[in-house]
């Protein structure tokens, strides 16, 4: 039983540790804390998967596993941030511009540091759509969220982005 | 993946990453020290909270005992003796009082006679 648990295990880590790996280094923004995030989502995976019932597919429910524990770390890192009388948004900021791993155009690096500007919720929605291009019926599978709110979302989110790129552009 | 063209990774980061991550079972997760006393730290406090209602209860229960029969024993007490003294004399029977019991009982007077002679002498 325990033998294919991990067997289990290790074909979830194959087929998404390096997907969920792009999720959450657009959600966190930095290499190392992406990293750390990444083996927390994994052992969450390991230490439920005896629970897993298979109502829902392995890929809806590490993502939904994932998705959860990487909305929570950022609630943590706000609260952190409030701690050094910051926003979690500009420390966000922060590490992009800092990113030694960051090697795109300059453009790029505003599109990343406009959506870092984004509420965690509308973060997630864009990441899912813009970067990891998730059909709205798999991000609702994940997300609980019914299709309509997420189209909505997204076109929020983008409006934002928008507007968060504009600004960037006028300050220069 | 090509939108993720802006954020590169140290060279085999991926394969190291699998390896660690497919290392996660094998990891011996050791419980912390509260970890491994606390079930027997409940289990403690339990059975002294136990303990200690019990008592609370067994000694409550015995007080209102004791009270009870300190209660019923002066009740007795005062209803035998209203002025709080025994006069032992009224209880006791008199040589006349016995002869009418015996008389009573159908004893022949002759023989109550010859036994009372008997005892004087």
């Amino acid at each position: 039983m325990q033998a294919s648990l991990e067997q289990v295990f290790n074909a979830i880590v194959r087929e998404y540790s390096e997907r969920l790996w792009w999720h959450v280094r657009r959600m966190v923004g930095s290499h190392e804390d992406t990293d750390d995030l990444l083996q927390e989502i994994f052992l969450k995976i390991w230490t439920a998967l005896p629970s897993f019932r298979g109502e829902a597919q392995y890929y809806t429910w590490v993502w939904r596993i994932a998705t959860n524990e990487t909305l929570n770390w950022l609630r943590r890192e706000r609260v952190r941030a409030a701690l050094r009388f910051s926003s979690a948004e500009e420390q966000a900021v922060q590490r992009i511009e800092g990113d030694p791993y960051f090697n795109g155009t300059a453009a790029q690096r505003e599109l990343a540091k406009a959506v870092a500007r984004l509420p965690e919720k509308q973060r997630q929605v864009f990441v899912m759509r813009w970067w990891d291009e998730l059909p709205y019926e798999e991000i609702s599978a994940i997300t609980g969220t019914s299709v309509g709110a997420l189209k909505a979302s997204y076109h929020l989110a983008q409006e934002k982005v928008k507007l968060n790129l504009s600004d960037a552009e006028v300050s220069k | 993946m090509t939108r993720n063209n802006d954020i590169s990774t140290p060279q085999g980061y991926f394969q190291d990453l699998e390896k660690r991550l497919q290392a996660i079972p094998s990891r011996e997760v050791k419980p912390t020290v509260i970890q491994r006393v606390s079930p027997w730290l409940a289990y403690a406090a339990s059975l002294a909270l136990l303990v200690a209602v019990g008592n609370f209860v067994f000694s409550r229960a015995t007080a209102q005992e004791q009270e009870a029969d300190w209660d019923y024993i002066s009740y007795l007490t005062r209803s035998l003796d209203p002025d709080g003294q025994v006069e032992l004399d009224e209880y006791t029977l008199s040589e006349e009082d016995i002869r009418c019991f015996l008389i009573a009982d159908n004893i022949p007077v002759e023989l109550i006679e010859h036994l009372s002679h008997e005892e004087d002498d």
